[in-house]
């Protein structure tokens, strides 16, 4: 079992890359900025295409049945490639919640609207969530309350309140829904795996993000030339890259450790740690990219920029790391209290 | 032998510590008697077959894999054994042995190693040579079947309690100056041999935890070196990587020091508090994150990946996490002015909670002097830099 997933991993994490390198490079990311929005329907056709769209859907519903604990390093990759589409929102968590009613008049119909490519799903954790991502462009919005129970809302019966997101790439909105939905049933096991997916995937994009803000320091710090020498052979400058990709790595580690973990109070545990230290470790990587490219990095013309604003969309999706900290906290405080 | 499965194993070793492990937690190893009872110990956990689950058989290990070196580790510092107090050996040159060491030299130092018969200190640092520890002068200068050693060691861990040291010495002078790495020799040195005098030395916190030594005209036998004569630079980088490296399963450790540092939260009443609510999430990620790198890294070790890229993050990482442990407590008690001795005397206050704040600025002050010995975090930093990420070398005369 896990050698196969160690393969299917692998391979999917090097299928994913190899795309969007191809097909989500900056000239792609540079015309979706022009034109204003995040999502191209040509690309998510390819992510379609490919198969990591449908590879969580179960096989029933049309899809290859996967398990989350293949996917991290797809998760990755998305951040890594600043991916202006809801393949998490969409792929992970929607199909999640949807499989998880499988009896539902609806299942077959949208698990394999997900599988074929031609519905958007996303994700909104209760009213308090104004920040779903991909909002607009979603044909779906599931509200995952905090009693667990999970609502399916088509498009035409919510409103779109768009938020002023850093990140124009991964755009965030609150959802307003116009009637009560339709109720998929409740169940607070499923709720809190699918959070738990929320929080542990979003650490991994964001570990990749912080991967390219460092690997983008390093190729330029390499290369810029000053006082005769690369900038990059200074002490001062190298010291700071190493402490990014010290952060940037264990950051890895947690993340990708995390998605798709099994046992619940050890997931939950994980997820949110992740899910902190990515958050300050990219932080990190954001300041000192921008610091060391100097003013080239404070143009737009220079695509840094995508990366600083995804790591800063993402640091705040899902849980602030100052959030988690606490949760954390008070979580072991009241573990300790129940030993005494 | 065929392992047990990792749960097994795990109720064997639950079992075992129950009944062994001292009730009462071991006086400090830092004076002579303390040492000796940590001593004593080491010797119960060799006996039990438990002083090193991960080596091979042969070599009085259970020939266990990480999964289970792993669980033993948690298990360990679950029940709240004794520190270990041989890591010289266990760590450092046991596994240097191995890559490096004849079958003769493992037979005759591995098993009083594992029994705590010997004690290994490390004698790398000179006073002249700490980060820059290929210009190390101490001379080794070859005599029949002898080697007469002259010089000096400093900083050397526990070596006030060891009974042999392991240390880089200069076999070729002339070599050194075409390349300074050239011609360093590793060498095994009995302490009690005529010529050697340790002096310890008090650390900051007026404890004797590490010494010099000094060498004059002292007789070693050529069959104490290990690797080639001359070559002995390899096997110090190696013997760092074991130094830097992931210890399989010391992230339990530090899961400890956090409850405690929870313990002490709590006793505080702090627990609304969002500030330290905040601060001691922070160290709980930290180690969290630790833990996660830990099994990140047995698996590509089992999967038989190469971990020598990884030694300077791991030792970057866990030394500033430790000290952001340390730190954070003191500072959690600083409205007692950082007076943090004995809790045992405060209401509410455990035992377990009380035990581990006895030695907390002990520990703190481990934690501060972590980030300077296996090389600096400094040398870390340029290490990563220059050596996994491939930033351009600094400008340098060799
Ligand atoms: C508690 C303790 C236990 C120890 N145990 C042992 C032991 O058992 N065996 C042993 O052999 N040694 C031991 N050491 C010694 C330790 O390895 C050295 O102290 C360490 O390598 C640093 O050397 P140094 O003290 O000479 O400092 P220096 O090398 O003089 O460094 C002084 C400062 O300059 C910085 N610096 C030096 N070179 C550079 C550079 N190239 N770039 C940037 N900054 C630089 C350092 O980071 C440091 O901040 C121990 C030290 C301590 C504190």
């Amino acid at each position: 079992m896990t050698e196969t997933l160690d393969i299917d991993r692998g391979e999917l994490e090097q299928v994913t890359g190899d795309l969007l390198a191809r097909h989500c490079d900056v000239a792609h990311l540079r015309d979706r900025l022009e034109a204003g929005g995040a999502h191209a329907p040509a690309l998510w056709w390819r992510l379609a295409e490919t198969g990591l769209v449908s590879a969580l859907v179960p096989a029933e519903f049309g899809g290859a049945g996967l398990e989350p604990a293949h996917l991290p390093g797809v998760l990755h990759a998305t951040g890594y490639h600043a991916l202006p589409e809801p393949l998490l929102e969409t792929a992970v968590l929607a199909v999640t919640l949807l499989a998880a009613f499988p009896d539902h008049p609806d299942a077959d119909a949208r698990l394999g609207g997900i599988a074929e490519g031609s519905l958007l799903a996303t994700v909104r954790f209760g009213d308090a969530d104004r920040h779903v991502a991909f909002a607009a462009d979603a044909h779906l919005v599931l509200d995952v309350a905090p009693d667990g129970a999970v609502t399916a809302y088509a498009a035409d019966q919510l409103e779109v309140v768009p938020a002023a997101g850093v990140d124009p790439l991964r755009p965030v909105a609150a959802v307003i829904p116009h009637g009560a939905g339709d109720l998929l049933g409740t169940s607070p096991d499923v709720a809190a795996h699918v959070r738990d997916l929320a929080v542990a995937g979003a650490a991994c994009q964001l570990a990749g993000a912080a991967r390219r803000l460092l690997d983008l320091t390093v190729e330029y710090v390499a290369d810029r030339h000053q006082f005769g020498r690369p900038v990059g052979s200074f002490q001062a400058v190298k010291h700071k890259i190493a402490d990014v990709a010290v952060g940037v790595d264990m950051a890895e580690a947690a993340a990708l450790g995390a998605f798709g973990a099994e046992d619940a109070h050890d997931r939950a545990r994980r997820a949110a740690s992740a899910k902190a230290y990515a958050g300050q470790a990219a932080d990190r990587a954001n300041v000192e990219a921008l610091q060391l490219h100097g003013g080239i990095g404070f143009t737009w013309e220079h695509h840094l920029h995508v990366w600083l604003k995804r790591t800063m969309s993402l640091t705040a999706a899902h849980g602030t790391p100052a959030a988690h900290r606490r949760t954390l906290a008070r979580d072991l405080l009241a573990r300790i209290g129940e030993e005494e | 032998m065929t392992m047990i499965s990792v749960a097994e194993f795990r109720a064997e070793v639950r079992a075992w510590l129950a009944e062994h492990v001292p009730a009462e937690p071991l006086p400090s190893w830092t004076d002579q008697a303390g040492f000796d009872q940590h001593r004593t110990w080491e010797r119960t956990l060799f006996e039990g077959g438990y002083a090193a689950v991960d080596w091979p058989e042969e070599y009085g290990g259970r020939g266990a894999g990480l999964q289970h070196t792993i669980a033993f580790a948690e298990e360990y510092y679950r029940a709240r054994a004794p520190e270990r107090v041989n890591m010289g050996g266990l760590y450092l040159l046991g596994p240097v042995l191995m890559q490096y060491g004849t079958e003769e030299q493992r037979r005759r130092w591995i098993p009083d190693l594992l029994s705590c018969r010997t004690i290994w200190c490390q004698g790398f640092s000179e006073p002249g040579s700490g980060s820059d520890l290929a210009s190390l002068r101490t001379r080794a200068v070859r005599d029949g079947d002898h080697y007469v050693v002259n010089g000096q060691k400093i900083w050397t861990s526990m070596g006030g309690f060891a009974d042999w040291i392991f240390a880089l010495v200069r076999t070729d002078p002339d070599a050194a100056k075409e390349r300074k790495h050239a011609g360093i020799t590793f060498l095994c040195i009995d302490l009690r041999t005529p010529g050697v005098e340790v002096r310890p030395l008090a650390m900051v916190d007026g404890t004797e935890g590490f010494a010099e030594v000094f060498f004059t005209d002292v007789h070693v036998p050529v069959e104490n070196v290990v690797g080639e004569v001359d070559q002995g630079w390899k096997v110090a980088m190696s013997t760092l990587g074991f130094e830097r490296g992931a210890v399989f399963g010391d992230h339990a450790k530090f899961s400890n020091d956090v409850a405690a540092l929870a313990g002490l939260v709590a006793v505080r009443g702090l627990a609304e508090d969002s500030l330290a609510l905040d601060e001691l999430g922070r160290v709980l990620v930290e180690t969290e994150v630790y833990r996660a790198n830990v099994y990140r890294l047995a698996a590509l070790a089992e999967a038989g990946g190469n971990l020598d890229s990884t030694a300077s993050i791991n030792k970057l990482y866990w030394t500033e996490m430790q000290h952001d442990i340390f730190a954070t407590g003191l500072r959690l008690m600083a409205e007692d002015g950082a007076v943090v001795g004995d809790l045992a005397g405060l209401a509410g206050v455990d035992a377990v909670t009380a035990d581990a704040w006895r030695d907390w600025h002990h520990r703190y002050w481990y934690a501060r002097a972590a980030m300077i010995f296996g090389g600096t975090s400094e040398i870390q930093r340029n290490i990563i830099s220059e050596r996994v990420l491939g930033l351009p070398m600094e400008p340098r005369r060799s």
